[in-house]
């Protein structure tokens, strides 16, 4: 009969339940997503050379666990919150509190388990989805990944599974010990006020020195990569407890400065609003200091991933001057070479006599060669040209790599026109041509590379030109930032719907207070905006502080990235755009709760 | 003399038609003039809280016309419906309904604020209110910090200080302890005689009617008699209350 009862119960609120599902759908989907990646060794290995690779990959499950298991908790306390006051009236009626705890644990077991599964279902599809639609708009090469993995799908079942018994377990022995009239009247509990100005303003100093602290340590990194391992997980610390002291009192200060302007404060409902608000930044100082880092991090790895793509322009012109080289080109090579937008053509004769190739001056002088280097120091490439390769390394260097595999490893000669000529060796002509655009006309450069290596075996496995070193680093490059793609976006999801969950959670709550607002006179409107107003501001709080974090994180970079500040917009528009998402998803669920 | 409430021949039926229907109010007919203290008593399920409902525009009714201030209720819209409640009704309910997150000054206000009042203009009409109910040593409280007799009186405060043309009262003493109850309806009469608001308190305790200058009793959703206070005193009416309820309920 109980059973019955309890089932009907959750048949009454529909709607509650399906926002705690879909929620707890959402955390396995993710979990699952990021498993696929992350236990696939195959993967990580054939698209990353560097050890830390799998150090950033398991950093990334225990964070992602972490998150999970909040989550799991804000997505219980939701359910408790609903439930509490139906199990104390049957407790009322004289059911016995171990049927009650029983009846608890199966819901929430069986709540947890349904979700998991069809969470994991639903990760398996979003993987597939997910990583195509990166791959196909960033042009990479992924390798060895696969959206159905076994081993991501059993770790996430047991993961899942032994959260949820444990929170189970929680749930009923929470629910045990509290007496029937306080689960009856949970709701009306009063919330105590904490008012400690001089303690607040302390925790203000103190956050803002934290942060200090730790956003110095992240630039001191940046400019010596020795103190890495002193430096990240000092900022870590002092990061995330300057960002939990500065949102705990800095934005309490805030929202106590406006409160006092009565001009702002007592019109219409702002007052209300920033109460509101300054119980929830006491309520929420946690959540909010947790999802600004995730942030962080979540942007982070997006802005990193997407600076590799970058990378690669930089990286290639580092590495070759001209975009194609051609050995002799027959006519078909002509005709392609012909259909390039080119903005330096250069062609080249040599003679090979002994260990030693021959170039004519002359030539050079005509046309001068050009050539690429790399500062290792800012990662920038440059590019010059010469008139005298004989006294220039690098411009040797680059001619060599332009030579036939068997030519390279002789010397280079620059002879004057007569003794060129008197030379009695067979004559090589070499094509060079430097493109206004490497990218626009990748699709011929690929084609006279593939040519290339028809007519002359050797460059299959020994290909020296731009696009071979194209497909090399983008390969690498590609694999690093998928990773930095997915680890991002499986982040955000996680901790927006974080967040959601905390906001929806204290719903229930807010219900009565919206009810009395509005039959004193206030009108729909007027609390559907004060409503958006108010998850505007916990949803902004921490992206504001995630986005300094990044812009100042990114210093650690500047040594391995080459301009890592560049095209920074792109993705932060990519992940506001998602955040924004999230935000009018929880507005839209909020005033679902608590508007009738 | 103009009416401040007048009530034509309201009907409210529960249920769609052709399904089971429920009549929660007939043929209802009753007027408050201005300055009255007019109790509405009534049994639960009597039918009070559908009238009250439907007079503070949180409802409307099936048929007939509801005139308050002047103005058909049954006519607007529902911003203009939130706007009535907003200007030209006061509230006060069983459970205070105050918010928790507000300090008592606050919530005084938040009528004012609602309707955009002046800053300035906001300070001294929540000061003169306080003033009037007591309250203005607690103004900085929050309602956790406050008894329950108190937290009525803010919420009485907060149902008066934008001068409403009435004040609704639903069960206003149903939460207080005696003492307290006394002298919330102390304070309610002396507003109603000194600065002649009009108040219409719904209930169902016999010494809160005591207080009225009129009832109406409400039995299965028709009014069916009215007793008025005229010339006796507050302890005959009482008596008198309690006798029409015993033969009422026949």
């Amino acid at each position: 009969m109980l059973n019955k009862l309890a089932l009907s119960g959750i048949k009454h609120r529909i709607r509650d339940y399906s926002v705690l599902f879909s929620g707890l759908m959402i955390a396995s989907a993710i979990f699952y997503m990021f498993m696929s990646l992350a236990t696939n060794k195959s993967f990580l290995n054939s698209n990353s050379p560097a050890a830390a690779t799998s150090f950033i990959f398991g950093f990334g499950i225990v964070l992602l666990a972490i998150i999970t298991i909040v989550y799991v908790n804000y997505a219980n306390t939701f359910l408790l919150s609903m439930r509490q006051k139906e199990y104390g009236m049957f407790m009322m009626l004289g059911a016995k509190s171990s049927k009650i705890s029983r009846m608890i644990f199966v819901e929430t077991f069986a709540i947890g388990a349904i979700s998991t599964v069809i969470g994991a279902f639903i990760g398996v599809v979003a993987t597939s989805f997910v990583s195509r639609w990166i791959i196909n708009a960033l042009d990479m090469q992924v390798k060895h990944f696969n959206s159905f993995y076994l081993p991501a799908l059993l770790w996430t079942l047991v993961f899942f599974v032994i959260i949820f018994m444990f929170s189970a377990i929680r749930n009923s022995i929470s629910l045990r010990r509290s007496k029937v009239l306080t689960l009856l009247n949970r709701d009306s509990q009063p919330v105590k006020i904490k008012r400690n100005g001089v303690l607040k303003s302390i925790q203000a100093f103190l956050g803002l020195i934290l942060l200090a602290i730790g956003y110095f340590s992240m630039y001191y990194v940046g400019a010596n990569p020795v103190f890495i391992y002193l430096g990240v997980p000092l900022a870590l610390v002092t990061i995330v407890a300057g960002t939990y002291l500065t949102i705990n009192s800095f934005v309490t200060a805030v929202i106590l400065m406006l409160k006092r302007n009565t001009k702002y404060s007592q019109r219409g409902l702002n007052n209300f609003t920033l109460s509101q608000l300054s119980f929830r930044i006491n309520d929420y100082t946690k959540i909010l200091s947790m999802v600004s880092i995730m942030f962080a991090l979540a942007l982070g790895a997006i802005t990193v991933g997407l600076g590799f793509n970058n990378q690669i322009d930089n990286v290639i012109n580092g590495q070759n001057y001209y975009d194609v080289q051609v050995t002799n080109p027959d006519a078909a090579q002509q005709k392609r070479l012909k259909s390039l937008n080119s903005e330096k053509k250069d062609t080249y004769n040599y003679k090979t006599l002994g260990k030693k190739v021959y170039y004519r001056a002359s030539e050079f002088k005509n046309q001068p060669l050009g050539y690429s280097s790399m500062n290792t120091q800012t990662m920038a490439s440059k590019t010059q040209t010469t008139t005298e390769p004989a006294k220039n390394e690098g411009a040797r260097y680059e001619l060599m790599g332009t030579r036939l595999p068997d030519q390279r490893t002789m010397e280079a000669e620059f002879l004057s026109d007569s003794a060129y000529q008197a030379l009695n060796a067979k004559e090589t002509t070499t094509v060079l041509v430097k493109t206004n655009s490497f990218k626009n006309n990748l699709a011929t450069i690929k084609s006279i590379s593939k040519a290339e290596a028809k007519r002359y075996p050797a460059l299959k496995t020994q290909a020296s030109d731009k696009y071979e070193a194209y497909t090399l680093i983008n390969g690498l490059f590609s694999g690093l930032e998928f990773m930095g793609f997915f680890l991002g976006i499986a982040f955000l999801a996680m901790l927006a719907s974080c967040l959601m969950f905390k906001i929806l959670s204290g719903a229930n709550g807010d219900v009565k207070r919206y009810n009395m607002l509005y039959k004193i006179g206030t009108r729909q409107k007027v609390l559907r905006q004060t409503i958006n107003k108010e998850i505007a501001v916990l949803f902004a709080v921490p992206a504001v502080l995630g986005v300094v974090h990044v812009l100042i994180g990114l210093q650690m970079f500047s040594k391995i990235l080459y301009r890592p500040y560049a095209n920074i917009e792109i993705p932060f528009i990519i992940f506001i755009v998602l955040y924004l998402g999230y935000y009018f998803l929880t507005r839209y669920l909020y005033k679902k709760i608590v508007l009738k | 003399m103009q009416k401040i409430v007048e009530v034509q021949n309201v009907e409210k039926i529960y249920g769609k038609a052709g399904e089971k229907q429920f009549k929660a109010l007939s043929d209802v007919n009753f007027e408050v003039k201005p300055g009255e203290f007019v109790g509405i008593m009534g049994a639960s399920g009597s039918g009070k809280t559908t009238l009250l409902n439907i007079l503070s525009t949180l409802d409307t009714p099936t048929s007939g016309q509801v005139e308050i201030a002047g103005q058909d209720i049954t006519k607007l819209n529902n911003n203009q419906m939130a706007d009535f409640r907003a200007n030209k009704i006061g509230f006060i309910f069983q459970d205070f309904n105050l918010l928790e997150n507000l300090t008592a000054y606050e919530n005084i206000a938040l009528p004012l604020a609602l309707q955009n009042k002046a800053t300035k203009a906001i300070k001294p009409a929540v000061m003169s209110i306080a003033e009037k109910l007591g309250l203005t040593d607690i103004l900085n409280h929050y309602p956790t910090e406050l008894s329950g007799g108190q937290k009525q009186r803010v919420a009485a405060a907060r149902a008066l200080v934008h001068e409403p043309s009435i004040v609704f009262g639903d069960e206003p003493t149903g939460a207080l302890d005696s003492k307290s109850a006394r002298a919330l309806l102390d304070t309610l009469t002396k507003i109603n005689r000194e600065d002649d608001v009009s108040i219409l308190l719904v209930t169902h305790d016999p010494f809160s009617a005591s207080f009225c200058d009129r009832i109406l009793f409400i039995k299965d959703g028709e009014i069916g008699q009215e007793l008025k206070k005229d010339d006796s005193s507050r302890s005959e009416y009482y008596q008198e209350i309690l006798d029409s309820l015993g033969t009422f309920a026949e």
